[in-house]
C-alpha cells in the first residue's frame, strides 16, 4: 500500500509536486505556527520561570517546577486515576462505537448520513446542559430511579458516583470514537470479507484478520481522540463525581486559575511533561499500528 | 488491497444474526445518546421552575427566552464563530492531511508531532498561552503602529480553528489511510489533469472523512468554554459562556429552552440540506 | 459522494447566513426583565447635578461576577446618564486576573474580592479612586471601610459582603445547628450520609475544619494542618459533593438538609430566585459558635481604563441607598450600604434577624482569610484530600 510513487520521477512533475505541496502546506503550517507554537513557546518559557507569592509569573530562570513536579507525591494519586479513567473510557467506547460504526456503513447510502448526523445532533447543545441532564436521569428522584421504584426495586444512589463519571465520560467522547472509525469503515472493502468467508474462515477469524487490522487507523484515531481529552477533562468528574476526587484536568485548572496563589510555571511544567508523553505515546502507537506496510 | 475497490456502497446483504444484533445495538447507543436529550426537551415546557418535574405544560420559558437579548446574542455569535472556524481549519486540516499523506518531505516527523500537540494539549493551558500570546503580540503591535487591537470574537475564531485543525486532520488522514493512489494514477494516465483528478477522484473517497472531521470541528467549536472564555473581548457574548455562568447558580427550564432551540435549528439545517441535495440530485 | 459534500456546505452555508445578520454582535445590556423604562422619567435615582455630562464617555465595560447586578439597574442609568455598561462575567478571583494581568483587557470596572484587591493593588492594576466624584460613600457601613486588603480604601469600595455558615432545612434541624461538629462529628455523620455539601474551595474547606478544632481560619502550623487534613479525609466519603454552585437549588428542593454554604446561598434557597426556581421556607442559616469567615466582593478601577471618570459615576450610582437596596434584593447577598438596609423589603429584613446577616455579636465570630506565602499550604490539603 504505498503511497509514495517510489520511482523517481523527472523533473518537471517534480516541480509541480513540490508547488502542490507547498501549496497544501502552508496554510495549515502558517496558522499552527503563528497560533499554537508561538503561544506554545511562551507557556514553555512560563515553566522555566518563577512565581511570585501573588501568583504572578516572574521573568527568573529556575527549575524548581519541574523538580517540584517529580518530587510532588500528593499528585501521583491524580495521575493514576487519570490513566485508568481514560483507559476505561476508551475502551468502552471502542467496544459500543466499534459495531455502531459497523451498522452505520452497512446502511443504505442516503440512510448513512442521517445516522451520521443522528451521533452528532446531541452534542449540538451544550455540554454542560447534556451532563445536567444526566444528572437529572441519575438523580435520587429521577427517571431511572423511579423506574426502578416501578419495577419494585429499591432506590439506588447513582449520583454522585464514580459509575457516574464514567457514563457522563463515554457519553460525551463516544462521536470522537466514530467519526474516525466511520471513516475507515466507509473505505472498507466487504468483498475481502466474502473472500475470507469462502476460504472458510470464521466470522471471528474474519474480523480478526481482516476487518479489524484494516480499520485499526480509525480505531486508533479513536482511541487518542477520546483518551485525551478523557484524562485533560475536569467538569464532568466535578458534576457528576461530586468533584470529589481529581483528575489531572482538575489539578491543572487548580494551578492555573483555582489555587491561592496560582502557580502557572508549575502548571505548565505538568502540561508540558504531560504533553510530551502523550506525544511519544501516540506516535509510538500511530507507527506501530498503521505503518508497518509501508 | 489487491482487487480494484468495488463500488463503496455494497456491503453483503445478509439480513444474518449478526446484521440483526448491530441494529439492535445501534438502537440502544441511539437511547442511550438520546435519553438526556429527550429528557431536557421535555423538561423545556415544564411548569416546575426547578425544571426536574413534570407539572404541567408551558411555553413560558420560550417567551421569556426570545426576550433574553443577552442570550439571543449569545446564540448567535456561537453559531457564527463555530461556522467560520469550521470552514476555515477543515480547509487547512485536509490540505494538511493529504500532504502528511501523500508526500515525504522534510520536517514531515516533526510536524506530524506538532499535528498532535493541539489534540494532547490541555484547554487551559492553551487559553492561557493564547490570552498570553494575543496580548503580547497586540502590545507590539501598539508599540509599532500605535493603534490599540482588543481581543474581540475574531480572536475566537482564530483561536478555535487553530485547535479545530489537528482534529479534522486526524479524522482525514484515517480515511487517507489505504486509499488506492493507482486510482489518480489511472486518472492521470486518462489525461485528466491534476486539478481535474482532486475533484473527481481524491475529494469524493476521502469525502466523509471530511465531513466527520468537519462535523468534529463544528461540535468542539459550539461546546468550547475555556479557550472561549479567555480569548473573548469585552461585550462580545458566547454561549457557552452565558450558560456556564448560569448554570452555575441554577439550571432552570429556560437553559432546558436555548438548547432545544440550537438542537431545532441544527436539525431543521441538516434536513434542509438533505432536501435541497436530493432536488439537486433528481435534476 | 459529491452530494454529501454539498451537504456538509449546506450546512456551513446555512448556518453562516444565519449568524451573518447578528456577526459582531455586542452584547446588547441585559433588557430581559426589566420594566421598560419612559425616557421622559427614567426610574431610580434622578440624574446627579454635580456630573459633568460632556466629561462621561458613551459607554463602559464591567466585569462582574455573574448574575451580581439586577438588570434594571442598567437600564435606569443609561436612561438616566446615557452611557451604557456592558456586563461580562467571571466566576473566579484568578480567572478575572489572569485576564486583567494580561493587559489592554479593555474593561474599566471590575469586582474582585477582598484579597483579590490586595494582589491587583501589589501589581500595579489599579488606579487610585477621586473620593470627590464618591460622595455616596458615606452609606456605606464603616465597620467595612479601612480592611487589610485595601487601608484607606485607596482603590476599592464595598460593592457586597458575605459570610460563610451552616444551610440547614428545619425539618431535619428544629433547633439551629450552631457548631461546626454539626458537620465534623464522624459518628453522626453516617445518618446524613450522600445528603449534605461542603464548598468546593480550597480555602472555605480547610477554614470550617480550623474553626471546629477552635483554630484561626488563617493557622497553619503544621499540626493544626496536618489535623484538618486527616479530618477533610475521614469526612469524604460522607459528603454528596463538594458544591459551590449549585447548593442554593438542592437546599431549596430539599436533596441537601445541611451544607457548608455562603449566606446568600442559604438567602437564595429560602427565597428562591427570581421566576428560576422557588424557594423553601424551611431553610435556615447561622454561623456556629466556633466562628465563621467572612468576605467582601469590591469595585475598583482597572489602571488600564480610559473611562475613570464615567466609571466613577456609574460606582456613585450603585452606592445609592436606593440602588443598593434594589441591587441587595436581586442578588440575595449582603450590602455594605447601611442607608439601604431600611429600604430593603420587610421580608428580607427579617431574615436578616433571623441569622441571615451578622449582628454585632456574630461579627466579633467571623473572620477574614487572609493568604499570604505560608497559606499556600493550604493548596496542598486541598490536593491531599482530593487525591485521596
Amino acid at each position: 500500500m504505498s503511497m509514495v510513487p517510489s520511482v523517481e520521477l523527472p523533473p518537471d512533475q517534480r516541480q509541480t509536486r513540490t508547488r502542490s505541496l507547498v501549496g497544501l502546506l502552508t496554510p495549515g503550517v502558517l496558522w499552527l505556527g503563528v497560533f499554537f507554537v508561538l503561544p506554545l513557546l511562551i507557556v514553555v518559557v512560563y515553566s522555566f520561570a518563577t512565581n511570585s507569592p501573588t501568583g504572578k509569573v516572574i521573568w527568573e530562570f529556575s527549575l524548581d517546577s519541574y523538580r517540584v513536579l517529580w518530587g510532588k507525591e500528593l499528585f501521583y494519586n491524580a495521575y493514576i486515576r487519570s490513566l485508568v479513567i481514560g483507559l476505561e473510557v476508551t475502551l468502552i467506547c471502542a467496544l459500543i462505537g466499534y459495531p455502531l460504526s459497523l451498522h452505520m456503513v452497512q446502511a443504505p447510502p442516503a440512510r448513512r448520513n442521517v445516522l451520521l448526523f443522528l451521533i452528532l445532533i446531541p452534542f449540538w447543545t451544550n455540554f454542560l446542559v447534556r451532563t445536567y441532564a444526566w444528572m437529572l436521569l441519575l438523580s435520587n428522584n429521577g427517571l431511572i430511579n423511579s423506574l426502578l421504584v416501578a419495577l419494585g426495586f429499591a432506590k439506588q444512589l447513582l449520583y454522585p458516583s464514580e459509575g457516574a463519571v464514567l457514563v457522563g465520560l463515554v457519553y460525551g467522547n463516544l462521536p470522537f470514537m466514530v467519526l474516525p472509525l466511520y471513516a475507515s469503515l466507509a473505505r472498507f472493502d466487504f468483498t475481502l470479507m466474502e473472500a475470507g468467508s469462502d476460504l472458510g474462515a470464521t466470522v471471528v477469524q474474519r474480523f480478526l484478520r481482516i476487518m479489524l487490522p484494516l480499520t485499526a487507523p480509525g480505531l486508533v484515531a479513536g482511541s487518542v481522540l477520546v483518551f485525551i481529552p478523557t484524562v485533560g477533562q475536569f467538569v464532568v468528574s466535578d458534576l457528576l463525581g461530586g468533584a470529589k476526587v481529581d483528575m489531572l484536568g482538575n489539578l491543572l485548572q487548580r494551578l492555573f486559575t483555582r489555587s491561592n496563589p496560582p502557580n502557572w510555571p508549575l502548571g505548565s511544567a505538568l502540561a508540558l511533561v504531560f504533553m510530551a508523553l502523550l506525544t511519544i505515546v501516540v506516535l509510538v502507537y500511530f507507527r506501530t499500528t498503521t505503518e508497518e506496510d509501508r | 488491497m489487491i482487487n480494484a475497490p468495488r463500488p463503496l456502497h455494497t456491503p453483503p446483504r445478509q439480513a444474518s444474526i449478526g446484521t440483526r444484533l448491530l441494529s439492535l445495538h445501534a438502537g440502544s447507543t441511539y437511547v442511550f445518546l438520546y435519553a438526556p436529550i429527550v429528557l431536557l426537551v421535555i423538561f423545556s415546557f415544564t411548569k416546575d421552575t426547578f425544571g426536574v418535574r413534570w407539572t404541567g405544560f408551558t411555553l413560558d420559558w420560550y417567551t421569556k427566552l426570545f426576550n433574553d437579548q443577552r442570550m439571543m446574542s449569545a446564540a448567535l455569535n456561537t453559531l457564527w464563530v463555530a461556522a467560520v472556524s469550521t470552514v476555515l481549519s477543515t480547509i487547512c486540516g485536509t490540505l494538511l492531511a493529504l500532504a502528511m499523506e501523500r508526500y515525504r518531505f522534510r520536517g514531515r516527523d516533526g510536524l506530524d508531532a506538532l499535528l498532535y500537540m493541539p489534540i494532547v494539549i490541555p484547554e487551559i493551558v492553551m487559553a492561557l498561552a493564547l490570552l498570553a500570546f494575543f496580548s503580547f503580540s497586540f502590545g507590539i503591535f501598539e508599540s509599532l503602529t500605535g493603534i490599540t487591537l482588543r481581543m474581540n470574537i475574531w480572536t475566537v475564531i482564530v483561536s478555535h480553528v487553530a485547535f479545530s485543525i489537528s482534529f479534522v486532520t486526524v479524522v482525514v488522514r484515517a480515511s487517507l489511510k489505504g486509499f488506492d493512489v493507482r486510482l489518480e494514477e489511472a486518472a492521470a494516465d486518462l489525461g485528466a489533469d491534476p486539478r481535474t483528478t482532486f475533484w473527481r477522484i481524491t475529494l469524493p473517497l476521502i469525502i466523509p472523512g471530511v465531513i466527520g472531521g468537519a462535523l468534529l470541528a463544528f461540535t468542539l467549536s459550539l461546546d468550547d468554554f475555556i479557550i472561549s472564555f479567555f480569548t473573548v473581548g469585552p461585550g462580545t457574548n458566547l454561549l457557552p459562556i452565558e450558560v456556564y455562568g448560569r448554570v452555575k447558580r441554577a439550571i432552570t427550564p429556560s437553559i432546558n429552552a436555548i438548547s432545544t432551540i440550537m438542537l431545532v435549528v441544527s436539525m431543521l439545517l441538516v434536513f434542509l440540506s438533505q432536501f435541497m441535495q436530493r432536488r439537486a440530485d433528481e435534476r | 459522494m459529491k452530494s454529501l459534500f454539498r451537504l456538509l456546505l449546506g450546512v456551513l452555508v446555512m448556518a453562516t447566513i444565519a449568524a451573518c445578520g447578528a456577526a459582531p454582535a455586542a452584547t446588547e445590556a441585559p433588557a430581559a426583565e426589566a420594566p421598560a423604562t419612559d425616557a421622559a422619567a427614567p426610574a431610580g435615582p434622578a440624574f446627579d447635578p454635580a456630573v459633568d455630562k460632556s466629561k462621561l464617555a458613551k459607554e463602559i465595560n464591567f466585569l462582574n461576577w455573574t448574575d451580581y447586578l439586577a438588570p434594571e439597574i442598567l437600564t435606569n442609568f443609561e436612561a438616566t446618564y446615557g452611557v451604557k455598561v456592558i456586563v461580562d462575567n467571571f466566576d473566579a478571583n484568578e480567572d478575572m486576573i489572569a485576564k486583567v494581568r494580561a493587559g489592554g483587557s479593555g474593561y474599566d470596572l471590575v469586582t474582585p474580592s477582598d484579597y483579590a484587591v490586595q494582589t491587583m493593588a501589589t501589581e500595579g492594576l489599579l488606579q487610585p479612586l477621586d473620593k470627590t466624584l464618591l460622595t455616596n460613600a458615606v452609606h456605606v457601613e464603616p465597620t467595612l471601610l479601612n480592611k487589610y486588603f485595601d487601608e484607606g480604601n485607596v482603590y476599592s469600595l464595598p460593592y457586597m459582603y458575605g459570610i460563610t455558615g451552616i444551610a440547614y432545612n428545619k425539618k431535619t434541624f428544629p433547633t439551629a445547628p450552631d457548631s461546626w461538629s454539626t458537620i465534623f462529628d464522624l459518628a453522626a455523620l453516617e445518618q446524613y450520609k450522600g445528603q449534605f455539601s461542603m464548598l468546593d474551595d480550597e480555602r472555605e474547606v480547610p477554614g470550617a475544619a480550623l474553626k471546629y478544632f477552635g483554630y484561626s481560619l488563617n493557622e497553619t502550623s503544621p499540626e493544626a494542618v496536618a489535623k484538618v487534613q486527616e479530618l477533610l479525609i475521614a469526612q469524604k466519603p460522607f459528603l454528596a459533593s463538594y458544591n459551590s454552585s449549585d447548593v442554593n437549588r438542592k437546599l431549596a428542593s430539599g436533596e441537601y438538609l445541611f451544607a457548608h454554604a455562603w449566606s446568600g446561598q442559604a438567602m437564595q434557597a429560602r427565597n428562591g430566585l427570581g421566576d428560576e426556581f422557588s424557594g423553601n421556607a424551611d431553610i435556615g442559616f447561622v454561623i456556629p459558635k466556633e466562628g465563621g469567615m467572612i468576605w467582601m466582593d469590591n469595585m475598583v478601577i482597572l489602571k488600564e481604563s480610559p473611562n475613570a471618570y464615567t466609571v466613577q459615576v456609574f460606582m456613585n450610582y450603585l452606592l445609592d441607598p436606593s440602588v443598593a437596596a434594589l441591587n441587595t434584593e436581586y442578588i440575595g447577598y449582603l450590602t455594605p450600604n447601611k442607608d439601604a438596609i431600611p429600604l430593603l423589603d420587610p421580608a428580607i429584613s427579617a431574615l436578616y434577624a433571623e441569622g441571615f446577616s451578622p449582628d454585632a455579636e456574630v461579627m466579633k465570630r467571623l473572620e477574614w482569610a487572609i493568604r499570604n506565602e505560608s497559606t499556600a499550604v493550604f493548596s496542598d490539603v486541598w490536593t491531599a484530600v482530593k487525591g485521596e
